[in-house]
């Protein structure tokens, strides 16, 4: 049986007239189990079969589906997509009943053999891709609890518009999750972090095609571990209150306000996915009215919630004061996380100015960031800035775009923009475990 | 300072419980001879509305509505046992925790039979407030158990109903005990102050300086309990009430239930009401303000002219108040006893009484 913690991080004090308060909630799972542990467990990988693959990256293709094919758990339900301008059941192959076959030996050797015989012809529509991938899970009558997809791509989404990749993507919200992996430098980052962002998954860069079975690996067995097939993270506010936004900041940043659905007029609950052993780090941000100096009251209660049943609550606070000296700190958590969502943000514009030539912008959006990345101590951001800028002074966030960038650097800097790193966590307050 | 200190429902618990109401007592009593000692633990009723827009107050201590904090019921709490019984257990003003504790029962008696009980925490032990509550309430519920004809003439007290009150004395030690870390440097203990009536009979049982008056509309004021405090030991040898217990040695107490209580069979005294009045049960965050009977019956006096013909919970509460308005510089507990006295009844027995009034010494 999954456990389930929580761990309020805040400065609940409020000075005379405050309104905002901003909290980090940390939420961890453990002994979570393998996936599928709850109802049954669909994997689908999707590969990219379309010319621009060329025999090197479909050669490697072929050996990490097999690779992610080895990762997945016996009694899985899974499939197989080669994908083009078209998309097609490269595996199980079947005429009529359920698109998705169970894993066992057998059929894992079918699906290698399916897919050994993949070749690279024709274009890209990584919507069609993603229907099929619905109308295979749907194909399951809900037998699925839990549905998890493998996109691979290498290239910009040529062979449709972009509202057709649009209302695909949308179609798909909220019935399976999606990583996705774009290999070498053809693919477009921010049109794959469009699925990768509203299906909930990872998105990154394969540079070189022979890292790319490392990588399924990795995904197949991440996925396999998340043995919570779906929770909410649900957020109460008071009456008259404002949820300014929720936000998750580890172990990445991602907007959730806008995938946030009313329960009633208090609270909300924002999907979260499938959880496997882990922590995440939600920025919980409330506006109140402002109370007498000394009053005390509740201004969130964030809880995690599996099937309608709340597993752990954390209780965000405001307390109003006229001490200084306990009013004035911003804690943190709160401070590190708000400097590494900005420190995304700027990556992102820098890098989008730098594209369409705004290199004023660029620079000094870029220098921001490398100025953000020093002091929220996130050393891996600053090497792949490095790569794209040089630093003249770090603590002004004074820099230069380099004249020659390697592409994939580049892209590297914008798929891994989002990715956050911890602090120690100290002070925190525990929530409360909630029994079923 | 973010920490949930809410009290939890008992589920937290792993030692057996017991809920004590009237409607739910323990076929024997806890301590009481004969009866087979178990821990008792009781648990205040939780506010379910919030008191700033009426909302449901959730397990957290929050309001479900508008976020306001609840108040911890054990800091001031209030009981009314029946329309004329009544009484209010408050934090005061200088402490931060009420380990004051107030249990009282007249439900579950025959008419014109009541039990008020009193409890002060007296150590800065973490677990008194839980101590003093416990033993409040198991000696009610042992006087509930108890078999006894409720006589409470000197003579019956003298011959057994004096065993049935060290029993009651002895089951509020054993929640003390059973309530309490004795491991600790200074564990939890407490007083106890026990008001019977039956009638016109009143009988008083404490051990420490919780004290009980007999507050009669017109007539000489008595204090029916003697403190076992350093001050009486004085008093006794001939200081001044006032001296004695604004001097050094005031508050401190020569009994009291707990780990290293060195006795805790209660001092009884017992009176015959002989006009209508009120019986008081307090902790000395009421009587450092108003010692002697005869400033304890002014005051309740100014108040009933104030308010009319006020209800007990309005006496009791008034009383409190009064308390923290006159600094409220320890906790406030005050139960009180509407008597009234139907005219002609029992004036040939009590004629016959001559000991309208004496201190019973407890075979022992």
């Amino acid at each position: 049986m999954a456990q389930f913690t929580s761990t309020v991080y805040q400065n609940e004090f409020l000075p005379d007239g405050g309104t905002d308060v901003n909290a980090i909630v940390r939420i961890q799972v453990s002994g979570a189990g393998q996936a599928g542990t709850d109802g049954a467990a669909g994997e689908i990988i999707i590969i990219d079969c379309s010319g621009s693959m060329g025999q090197r990256s479909m050669a490697a293709a072929r050996q990490a589906a097999m690779v992610a094919l080895d990762n997945i758990n016996n009694g899985t339900y899974f499939a197989v997509i080669s994908g083009t301008h078209e998309a097609y059941l490269a595996f199980p192959l079947v005429q009529s009943g359920p698109g998705m076959v169970v894993m066992n030996d057998q059929n894992r050797r079918a699906a290698k053999n399916a897919i050994s015989r993949l070749v690279s012809n024709g274009g890209t529509a990584i919507g069609r891709w993603l229907s099929l991938a619905k109308a295979l899970f749907n194909s399951m009558g809900g037998a699925l609890s839990q549905c998890h997809a493998l996109l691979l791509t290498d290239g910009a989404d040529e062979h449709e518009t972009p509202h057709q990749l649009d209302s695909a993507i949308r179609s798909c919200v909220g019935l399976f999750q999606c990583d996705c992996r774009g290999v070498g430098t053809y693919w477009v980052v921010s049109e794959v972090r469009k699925i990768s962002r509203a299906l909930m998954g990872s998105l990154d860069i394969i540079p070189t095609p022979e890292k790319m079975a490392d990588e399924f690996a990795r995904i197949m067995q991440t996925s396999m571990s998340r043995g919570v097939s779906s929770a909410n993270l649900r957020v109460w506010i008071p009456q008259g209150a404002q949820l300014m936004f929720v936000r998750q900041v580890s172990p990445d940043v991602e907007d959730l306000t806008r995938t946030a659905t009313p329960v009633n007029p208090l609270t909300v609950d924002i999907p979260t996915g499938a959880w496997g052993d882990e922590e995440r780090d939600y920025h919980v941000a409330v506006r109140l009215p402002a109370r007498a100096l000394g009053q005390e009251q509740l201004a969130a209660r964030v809880q995690l919630v599996v099937n309608e049943q709340p597993r752990t609550q954390g209780l965000v606070k405001a307390v109003w004061s006229e001490d200084d000296s306990l009013t004035a700190p911003i804690n943190g958590e709160v401070a590190h996380y708000t400097g590494q969502a900005e420190l995304a943000r700027a990556i992102q514009e820098g890098l989008a100015a730098k594209q369409s030539g705004d290199l004023s912008t660029a620079t000094s959006r870029l220098g921001r960031a490398v100025q953000l990345a020093a002091e929220t101590g996130n050393s891996e951001a600053t090497s792949r800035l490095r790569k794209v800028v040089d630093v003249v002074d770090v603590a002004t966030g004074t820099v230069r775009l380099k004249k020659q960038v390697d592409k994939a650097d580049e892209m590297a800097l914008d798929t891994a923009s989002t990715k956050t790193v911890r602090t120690r966590g100290e002070g925190g307050v525990a929530g409360v475990s909630l029994e079923q | 300072m973010n920490e949930i200190n809410w009290s939890q429902p008992p589920s937290a618990n792993t030692k057996p419980k017991l809920r004590l109401s009237a409607s739910h007592v323990p076929d024997e009593a806890p301590g009481v001879p004969g009866g087979v000692s178990q821990p008792v633990r009781t648990f205040l009723p939780q506010p379910i509305t919030c008191a700033k827009c009426s909302g449901e107050i959730d397990f957290d201590g929050y309001c479900l509505i508008c976020g306001e904090k609840a108040a911890d019921p054990r800091m001031h709490y209030e009981m009314t046992s029946c329309d004329w019984v009544a009484g209010v257990c408050d934090r005061g003003v200088r402490h931060p925790g009420n380990e004051d504790a107030l249990a009282l029962d007249a439900s579950a008696f025959e008419q014109g039979r009541a039990v008020l009980v009193v409890c002060d925490g007296v150590s800065m032990a973490a677990d008194s407030a839980e101590a003093s509550l416990s033993a409040a309430h198991a000696a009610v519920a042992a006087v509930n158990a108890a078999e006894f004809d409720w006589d409470l003439s000197p003579q019956a007290v003298q011959a057994a109903t004096g065993e049935v009150l060290g029993g009651v004395a002895l089951a509020a030690n054993q929640a003390v005990l059973d309530n309490s870390d004795l491991q600790v440097q200074n564990p939890a203990s407490c007083t106890l102050a026990i008001g019977l009536l039956n009638g016109r009979s009143m009988l008083s049982a404490t051990v420490g300086d919780s004290r009980v008056y007999w507050l009669p509309d017109s007539g000489a004021a008595m204090q029916l309990s003697i403190d076992d405090s350093m001050a009486q030991q004085q008093m006794d040898a001939g200081m001044d009430r006032l001296t004695a217990e604004t001097g050094e040695y005031g508050h401190v107490i020569t009994r009291w239930l707990g780990r290293d209580a060195p006795d805790v069979r209660p001092r009884v005294s017992v009176a015959t009401a002989e006009g209508d009045g009120w019986f008081l049960v307090c902790s000395d965050g009421l009587w450092n303000y108003a010692s002697d009977p005869s400033e304890m019956s002014e005051l309740v006096a100014a108040i009933v002219r104030e308010l009319g013909e006020p209800t007990p919970l309005e006496l009791a509460s008034r009383l409190v108040g009064w308390a923290n308005t006159q600094g409220g510089a320890d906790n406030v507990t005050v139960a009180v006893a509407r008597v009234t006295v139907e005219p002609g009844s029992e004036t040939q027995e009590a004629a016959e009484n001559e000991l309208d009034s004496a201190t019973v010494r407890l075979r022992g």
